[in-house]
């Protein structure tokens, strides 16, 4: 049985895309046939975190106007069997989805095995995001421990719960809090929101935290997506979420500060 | 095309005698105090408190009035059927009458000069984002509309920042948090088994006995029956505890649950 995961947020640059492309490639990874679609009409992103912009032939909208057929759209990962990517188009915006077109995408992705399909969502809560969670059986919820990121992540969660079609059939969307840009060192000075938090405000199960990384900016410079850095404390969360959203029981990372080290303990380790 | 409901806090007019031009020149006088507030602002009339004869009320010359001045006039309500004609010949509506209530027994336009932003004035269905800029604040006139408390309305989802939840003419009962910038509304009495976070409004169209109860007060706004306060204007120990609502004449009163 196919399943569609919309991987959105409500606020801008908190780790959508980012999480979609460690997601997708991560459950690639894993065995499953999986395509990652970047609803990002106008500003697409997805192409260049995974690395395949030079490879943008056809797009999402040409499938959905009928000008190229699914197959000549997707493009194929050289690193991951299994993972496809469905780029946005960068000259059309959002105008140019609708409701119709995208089910059509989608089933003919369920037809032809796909096992998930993940929605990089843009940010914001009009059609762009509206589209790519209308369909959606699950979502991650992407939030960075930020006020305005939480309440961000708040409207969007009752807008999957109220707007989506599984909400319209009366039924409910499977929700994950994916908290990322995590700094347990400022949550212990009091600077930051800890997951704690943010889980008492939002009221949804968590499905990882993904610690701030420097190497995250190095992956999106290089075009792969952050879960192939096996060295990155990041990939390694990503990979854990990946872990936890097939069933896996898998305690937290990366969420304890690190014990401040005396000097000769530096030095002899 | 879609039919929505919206609640709407109306300027009742109420007039107790039949000297239109002395309405009109009190009607200018508090148009002139709050402009923005006033202008194309929706008005009902209502004759409840009426003393003189009904049939002999210039109705067209008030509607004539009100339009000049810059107000909406939208229909008439609780005037003796006799003068239905009449008031159908002016070219006014005939509104289903309401019980009054006592304490907005004037004979004009109810207003109470206050610095806190208003309440807002229409209440719309979901997503649209909502324009919460303070502006003049009048306390309108809310009738009280004692018809019975039929059914509890039971929410047992989280209520999310920008949702909103309505119980006509019920209680309504939430078994999970609300957040910041959310409402909930209801004609009856609300009861939170969890965090009340964002804006809480019972007794909805004018029921004073109204209470609202939670476990855990962090809310915005609390009114009930059309009288409001915010919680960070309020000297309440009870922010974060469980707490019980109620109104005490005009004045909202917290208790501890």
């Amino acid at each position: 049985m196919s399943k569609v995961i919309v991987v959105t947020s409500g606020k801008g640059g908190v780790g959508k895309t980012t999480s979609s492309a460690a997601f997708a490639a991560g459950l690639a990874s894993k065995g499953y046939k999986t395509a990652v679609i970047d609803f990002d009409v106008g500003l697409r992103n997805l192409d260049l975190i995974m690395g395949v912009e030079r490879r943008v032939v056809y797009d999402f909208v040409n499938v959905i106007n009928g000008e190229s057929t699914l197959k000549q759209a997707l493009i194929k990962d050289k690193r991951v069997d299994n993972l496809y990517i469905l780029p946005a188009s960068q000259t059309r915006d959002k105008d140019a989805l609708n409701k119709e077109g995208v089910e059509s995408v989608i089933n003919e992705l369920k037809a032809d095995g796909f096992d998930y399909i993940v929605c990089d969502s843009p940010a914001g809560i009009e059609k762009g995001a509206f589209m790519a969670l209308y369909f959606a059986d699950e979502a991650i919820v992407v939030t960075n421990p930020e006020v305005s990121s939480v309440r961000d992540s708040d409207r969007i969660l009752g807008i999957l719960q109220s707007r989506s079609k599984v909400a319209e059939e009366g039924g409910t969307v499977k929700e994950h809090l994916l908290i990322t840009r995590y700094s347990p060192e400022r949550v212990e000075g009091g600077d930051m929101l800890s997951k704690e938090d943010i889980q008492e405000i939002l009221s949804i199960p968590l499905i990882g935290v993904i610690p701030e990384s420097g190497t995250v900016l190095q992956a999106s410079n290089s075009g792969n997506p952050v879960i192939m850095d096996k060295e990155s404390k990041a990939g390694q969360a990503y990979m854990d979420v990946v872990s936890r959203f097939l069933g896996e029981n898998i305690p937290l990372r990366f969420v304890e500060a690190e014990e401040k080290k005396g000097f000769f303990k530096k030095l002899f380790g | 095309m879609q039919l929505k409901g919206e609640m709407s806090m109306l300027n009742v007019l109420h007039i107790q005698d039949n000297d239109v031009s002395e309405i009109c020149s009190k009607l200018e006088q508090k148009r002139d105090e709050a402009p923005q507030f006033f202008l194309q602002s929706p008005i009902v009339l209502d004759g409840s408190e009426l003393s003189g004869n009904a049939l002999e009320f210039d109705f067209s010359a008030l509607k004539t009035g009100l339009l000049d001045l810059g107000f909406i006039p939208i229909g008439v309500r609780n005037f003796p059927p006799a003068a239905n004609n009449i008031i159908r010949e002016s070219g006014w509506a005939i509104m289903r009458d309401q019980q009054q209530t006592p304490r907005t027994a004037e004979n004009k336009i109810e207003t109470t000069e206050k610095s806190e932003p208003a309440t807002p004035e229409t209440v719309e269905e979901a997503s649209q984002t909502k324009d919460n800029k303070p502006e003049n604040q009048a306390n309108t006139a809310v009738e009280s509309n004692r018809s019975d408390i039929r059914s509890a309305m039971t929410v047992d989802r989280p209520v999310r920042s920008g949702q909103q939840v309505y119980a006509a003419n019920a209680d309504m009962t939430v078994l999970a948090p609300t957040s910041a910038g959310s409402e909930i509304m209801a004609d009856g009495s609300i009861h939170i088994y969890g965090a009340l976070r964002g804006r809480v409004l019972a007794g909805a169209r004018g029921n004073e006995s109204a209470r609202i109860y939670c476990q855990s007060l962090q809310a915005e706004l609390i009114a009930i029956a059309g009288r409001y306060q915010l919680l960070d204007e309020s000297d309440t120990t009870l922010k974060g505890k469980p707490a019980m609502i109620r109104l005490e004449g005009e004045k909202i009163v917290i208790e501890a649950l």
